[in-house]
C-alpha cells in the first residue's frame, strides 16, 4: 500500500469515528487487521424502508491507488435490493464506479449507500431478479425485503407464512438459504420455487 | 439461473469486469508514457504521422512559432497536468506573477469549504497543492521541479486540486454556465460526474473556468483533420496575452514552449 493511500485512510478513519453519525449509531467502521488496506464498515437500515431495524455490515477494500480509485465495497449482509446482488453483495453505485472523486471518503461512501437503502434505481440494477420484482411487483418486493432485514440483519419483522414456506423446502432437503432465495426471486410461489431448485 | 428472458447471472460482476479491464488499459497506459517527458523537437513528434501529410505540414506551422514540447500521459487528466506544470515551470523561471497566484491558491480552500465541499479532504489536498507551490517560491532547480511534477502521488494530488478549483468556479458562476452543459444536467450533476472524477477529459468549459478562477490565461492550438496547413488558436479567454500554451491533438493536450 503506498504511502497516500494509507495516509489518507488513518484520517478518514479518525473522521467516521469521531463523527455525528457514528455518534447517532448509523454509521460504523472498523479495522479488520492493522494493515488500513481492509476494513468493516456496518449502517443502519434507514427508517421508513423495508431495511429498518437491520444492521447491514460491509466489507472495504482500500486499493493502492487509493483515493484517485473509489474503495472497493460490497455487501457482507445478505439484502433483497435492486442494486445490490443478492448472491454476492455486489453493489452498484455510480460514486463506487465511474463518479467517484478523490475529495469524497470513507464516510461519504456509508452515508450514499444508506441513501441507496432508502431510495433504490431500479432502472441501474445489480441485481436484475430483485429490480424486475421491484417495479413489477412492488408489495412482494417490500416484503420480501423486510423478510431478508429480519432475518439477515437483525430486523423486527417477522412473517409466519414466509417461514412456513421455506419449511416445507426444507423439509425437502433444501438448504435454508437455497430455499429462501428460491422463494424469493419466484414470489413466493412454492410451486415455482420447487420446480426451479429441482431444476 | 436467470429469471425469464434475461440473460443474466447474479452470481458474475459485470461491472467489476468493466473496471478491471479498464484499470488494465490503465496501467497499460501508464506504464509506456510518463506523466510529463522530458523536452522533444517537432522532428520527434513528426515521427508519429509518417503518412499524414496534413498533420505534418501543421507540425512545420508549430515548428515555426514555437521551440519545443512536452507530451503528457493521455490518462484523461492531461489538460489540468499540462496545464500545471506549464504555469509552475513557468514561475519557476520568473517569478512576477508568483504573489498573486500564491494569493489566489491560499484563499482557494475557504471558497471551496464556503461552497459546501468536505474541510477535510479539501484541506488534505490544499495542503499538498501548497507545498508544491511553495517548492516552486523557494526556487528549486527544474530538476527538482520535475521530480517532484512527476511523483505520481504529488501530481494526481495536485491534479485533483485543480479539478476541484474548476468544480467551485463552475458552482460559483452556476447561473452562466448552466447554459453550456449538456445533457439536461445541473452544474452540480456536471461537475460530480466530468469534472471532480479523474480522468474525466476537459473540455472548453473547464479551460474557461480554470483560467478564470486563477487568472492565468491559455492559448490553445488546436491540430486537427482540418485541410488547412496551420493549427488553428484559441486564446481562453477570448483576446487575452497567454502565458501557458498547450497543444490540442483530439483527446488529448501537450505543452508547448514559445
Amino acid at each position: 500500500m503506498t504511502n497516500i493511500a494509507e495516509a489518507r485512510i488513518r484520517r478518514e478513519f479518525k473522521e467516521v469515528v469521531k463523527s455525528d453519525e457514528v455518534a447517532a449509531c448509523n454509521i460504523k467502521v472498523e479495522l479488520v487487521n492493522d494493515t488500513f488496506n481492509e476494513l468493516r464498515g456496518e449502517i443502519a437500515g434507514p427508517p421508513d424502508t423495508p431495511y429498518a431495524g437491520g444492521q447491514f455490515h460491509l466489507e472495504i477494500k482500500i486499493p493502492e491507488t487509493y483515493p484517485f480509485n473509489p474503495p472497493i465495497v460490497k455487501f457482507l449482509t445478505k439484502i433483497w435490493h435492486p442494486n445490490i446482488s443478492s448472491v454476492t453483495g455486489a453493489i452498484c453505485l455510480d460514486i463506487l464506479k465511474d463518479q467517484w472523486a478523490a475529495a469524497m471518503t470513507l464516510r461519504t461512501v456509508l452515508l450514499s449507500l444508506q441513501a441507496l437503502l432508502a431510495a433504490a434505481e431500479p432502472d441501474d440494477p445489480q441485481d436484475a431478479v430483485v429490480a424486475q420484482q421491484y417495479k413489477e411487483n412492488h408489495s412482494i418486493f417490500e416484503k420480501t425485503a423486510r423478510h431478508w432485514t429480519a432475518v439477515y440483519a437483525g430486523g423486527p419483522k417477522s412473517y409466519p407464512d414466509l417461514d412456513s414456506k421455506i419449511l416445507s423446502l426444507k423439509t425437502m432437503g433444501f438448504e435454508e438459504h437455497q430455499a429462501r432465495a428460491a422463494l424469493s426471486s419466484k414470489g413466493w410461489d412454492l410451486e415455482r420455487a420447487t420446480e426451479y431448485l429441482i431444476n | 439461473m436467470a429469471e425469464g428472458a434475461l440473460n443474466y447471472d447474479p452470481s458474475k460482476n459485470y461491472d467489476d469486469q468493466t473496471c478491471a479491464q479498464q484499470r488494465d488499459i490503465e496501467k497499460a497506459i501508464a506504464d509506456e508514457q510518463p506523466l510529463v517527458s522530458d523536452i522533444l523537437s517537432f522532428d520527434e513528434l513528426k515521427t508519429e504521422y509518417q503518412d499524414d501529410e496534413i498533420f505534418k505540414l501543421k507540425i512545420d506551422d508549430l515548428k515555426g512559432r514555437y521551440k519545443h514540447m512536452r507530451k503528457t500521459r493521455g490518462d484523461g487528466n492531461c489538460f489540468f497536468r499540462a496545464f500545471g506544470f506549464a504555469y509552475l515551470e513557468q514561475l519557476l523561471n520568473n517569478n512576477t506573477d508568483f504573489p498573486r497566484f500564491k494569493e489566489i491558491a491560499s484563499k482557494s480552500k475557504d471558497e471551496l469549504v464556503a461552497l459546501g465541499f468536505p474541510q477535510f479532504t479539501i484541506e488534505d489536498f490544499h495542503e499538498t497543492f501548497m507545498e508544491v507551490i511553495e517548492k516552486v517560491e523557494k526556487k528549486c532547480t527544474n530538476e527538482e521541479f520535475y521530480q517532484l511534477y512527476t511523483d505520481q502521488g504529488i501530481s494526481d494530488y495536485f491534479v485533483v486540486y485543480l479539478r476541484l478549483i474548476v468544480s467551485g468556479h463552475l458552482q460559483k458562476e452556476e447561473d452562466f454556465f448552466i447554459h453550456f452543459v449538456e445533457g439536461g444536467r445541473t452544474v452540480k450533476e456536471f461537475c460530480n460526474q466530468e469534472v471532480e472524477p479523474m480522468h474525466k477529459e476537459s473540455d472548453h468549459i473547464h479551460i474557461t473556468a480554470l483560467t478564470a478562477a486563477l487568472g492565468v490565461n491559455i492559448r490553445v492550438e488546436y491540430m486537427d483533420r482540418g485541410d488547412t496547413p496551420k493549427c488553428n488558436q484559441h486564446d481562453f479567454p477570448d483576446g487575452s496575452r497567454p502565458s501557458v500554451y498547450l497543444l490540442y491533438r483530439p483527446s488529448h493536450y501537450d505543452i508547448l514552449y514559445p
